[in-house]
């Protein structure tokens, strides 16, 4: 896999924003993910993000929930994980996001090996990045992609400190909220990512709430992406019994981009 | 050493794992903690409501006919005296002070036993705020009285459907709540769990069970007691009673978590590991995975997966002993103290009750200050199939 600041340099070059969609792992099954996760690289998804099933998912609204325990309904475990990315042909980055308890109970070290094996990026919800020491030193250690969440009640001072510990790209959170579709505030959006900019020269990409095609070409004319979930899953929920679900996925996502 | 230390550890438990929106709502909320335990109206204030609304002091109850029947001096601090029947009132109290202080308009709650609950919307109206309070599905069916109460306060029961629909997944909606309406809203949390700051300001305003239990044994016994007793679920009767005493190396601490039946348990810092639930490091009943157990007690209150992380702690440096009493034993106890002394107790130190059986057979003639959280009348219909 490449790593995700390779993937942004290639996107800069083509002058293209970065399409980043969510699915969790072992969601609606393990086989079925696998397909998922392949389709998505063929119609040009330019980053995975999969999220990592955990009980209590606090920052997560009900579609996610709902994937989340049918995900551990199927035993979606982080070693089954890193055995079914093994035998995958993905080339696109994967970001892996989840809670910390289960990273934790793992094994920071184990777990972070194991990502480096795969080229992933990590971005841990429930963790600020000045919680863990350990997790920094050993992010470094093993020269992970570690992306952090900015959020909308993110102070300026903080900003600064986060995008400091922040690789690959910026996460801003649209709305002071949970994942689920959301109508969103463009302007405000467009005045909050400008000035982190003055920040950094790292690419932005905005993800929670964005659910429509014309969310994503608007965001799109101010930030370097998106990152698409919620809708996606319910898009999966809703079809993946349905013939041809592999290609409606594919056209709904093609739609989707834009 | 001075626990929790700047970043909210208490040794090794505790912290701040959260999502980034809630960073700065916890640092606020801290500030503010800080300004208002110093601020003389503020205490004036709260001291005014306690003693006034709540009812303290709460007697510290020599209970002579159980003493005479385990061999053991027993006193019982009367939590279960307090308005609204339990010790949530003391916290509850000094958090819609709080709120009051920050200028929140809206105050959210979880609650399992609805306890707490009962407390926060009765608070809510005293001071006049919207109050909404999330209830685990399961718990709203057990606890039906106590929904009818905080629906005559004025206050939304909000029932929560996910998960295990008890505790544990109330405290999950009402943390979803709080980062979606973080600027409004004042999360009062009812137990010494969650992300620093909570875990240290419920213990603060839990204390007052403990300080007054000191100064009235002293009074009574001329002595400080050998052990204090109290059931633990979060954590915050046992730490309210224990925390004053913490320097007394003499006093024991036992703090008593239920063991459920069959199995399934909830006691998180004798079954459980190390981990993160609800924005702390602490002791968690986990599968090997790190997702989250079920669990099972016939007190709603103790219903809770994790712990306090100051209980961890106390775990960790051997200060307190913590053991576990099942479903089974909870009755018993329940019924021990209704025979012995006309007190009906709740569930939940009920469990604390009957290990008074095991005090009295290791170390009799000892004295004991048992921390009787709360009245009963909640859990009679749930007594009532097992007599």
């Amino acid at each position: 896999m490449i790593t995700l600041k390779e993937k942004f340099i290639q996107l800069k070059k083509e002058n293209k924003k970065a399409f980043i969609a969510y699915i969790p792992f072992g969601f609606p099954d393990i086989k079925s993910f696998k397909k998922i996760i392949l389709s998505l690289q063929e119609v040009g998804v330019d980053i995975v993000e999969v999220g990592l099933a955990f009980s209590d998912p606090i920052a997560d609204g009900p579609i996610i929930q709902e994937a989340y325990n049918i995900a551990l309904k199927n035993n979606a475990n982080i070693e089954k994980f890193f055995s079914v990315i093994k035998n995958l042909n993905i080339n696109i980055p994967i970001v892996l996001m989840s809670y910390y308890n289960p990273i934790f109970r793992f094994g920071l070290e184990n777990f972070f090996k194991k990502l480096k094996e795969f080229n992933i990026g990590i971005l841990i919800v429930d963790l600020p990045f000045d919680e863990d020491k350990r997790y920094l030193e050993l992010a470094k250690k093993y020269n992970l992609e570690t992306v952090f969440l900015i959020t909308p009640t993110t102070t300026d001072y903080r900003a600064k400190k986060i995008i400091a510990n922040t690789s690959g790209f910026v996460y801003y959170v649209s709305v002071t909220g949970i994942t689920g579709p959301k109508r969103l505030k463009f302007s405000f959006l467009r005045k909050h990512i400008n000035e982190l900019r003055k920040f950094t020269d790292l690419p932005i990409c905005v993800g929670f709430g964005i659910h429509n095609k014309k969310q994503v070409k608007e965001i799109n004319k101010f930030s370097d992406g998106v990152i698409v979930g919620s809708s996606i899953v319910k898009f999966i929920k809703e079809n993946f019994s349905k013939k041809n679900f592999i290609e409606k996925l594919k056209e709904y996502i093609l739609n989707l981009k834009g | 050493m001075k626990v929790p230390d700047k970043k909210g550890y208490f040794g090794e438990f505790g912290g701040r794992f959260i999502p980034e929106t809630l960073f700065i709502c916890l640092e606020e909320l801290e500030k503010a903690y800080n300004l208002a335990k110093k601020d003389k109206n503020f205490k004036k204030e709260l001291n005014y409501y306690l003693k006034e609304y709540a009812s303290r002091p709460t007697p510290l109850y020599f209970a002579k006919n159980l003493s005479n029947f385990l061999k053991i001096k027993v006193y019982i601090k009367r939590e279960d005296l307090l308005h609204t029947g339990a010790h949530k009132i003391n916290n509850s109290l000094g958090q819609a002070l709080l709120a009051k202080f920050m200028n929140k308009k809206r105050i959210i709650a979880e609650t399992g036993a609805g306890q707490h609950g009962v407390s926060v919307a009765t608070v809510a109206r005293l001071f006049g705020f919207k109050c909404y309070v999330y209830m685990g599905q399961e718990d709203m069916k057990r606890q039906k009285m106590n929904v009818f109460r905080m629906k005559l306060l004025g206050a939304e029961v909000i029932p929560v459907k996910s998960g295990t629909k008890t505790l544990k997944d109330a405290c999950n909606e009402a943390m979803r709540d709080w980062v979606s309406n973080v600027r409004t809203t004042y999360y009062l949390l009812g137990s010494t769990i969650g992300p620093h700051p909570y875990p240290v300001i419920v213990r603060d305003f839990q204390s007052i069970i403990g300080k007054e239990a000191k100064r009235q044994i002293l009074e009574k016994e001329k002595r400080l007691p050998d052990y204090l007793i109290a059931c633990v679920g979060g954590g915050s009767n046992s730490l309210g009673l224990f925390y004053p005493f913490f320097e007394d190396k003499n006093v024991k601490f036992i703090g008593v978590e239920a063991a459920g039946f069959g199995g399934l348990s909830a006691s998180s810092l004798l079954k459980g590991k190390v981990g993160i639930l609800h924005g702390a490091k602490s002791y968690v009943l986990q599968d090997r995975f790190g997702q989250i157990k079920n669990t099972h007690s016939v007190a709603a209150g103790l219903d809770y997966p994790g712990v306090g992380p100051e209980h961890s702690f106390y775990k960790e440096i051997k200060r307190a002993t913590y053991v576990s009493i099942n479903d089974k034993e909870a009755i018993e106890g329940f019924k021990m103290l209704s025979n012995l002394e006309g007190i009906i107790p709740a569930l939940e130190p009920s469990h604390a009750i009957y290990y008074l059986k095991e005090i009295a057979k290791k170390d009799k003639g000892s004295l004991v200050i048992l921390c009787l959280s709360g009245r009963g009348d909640k859990d009679l219909e749930i007594v009532q199939r097992y007599l």
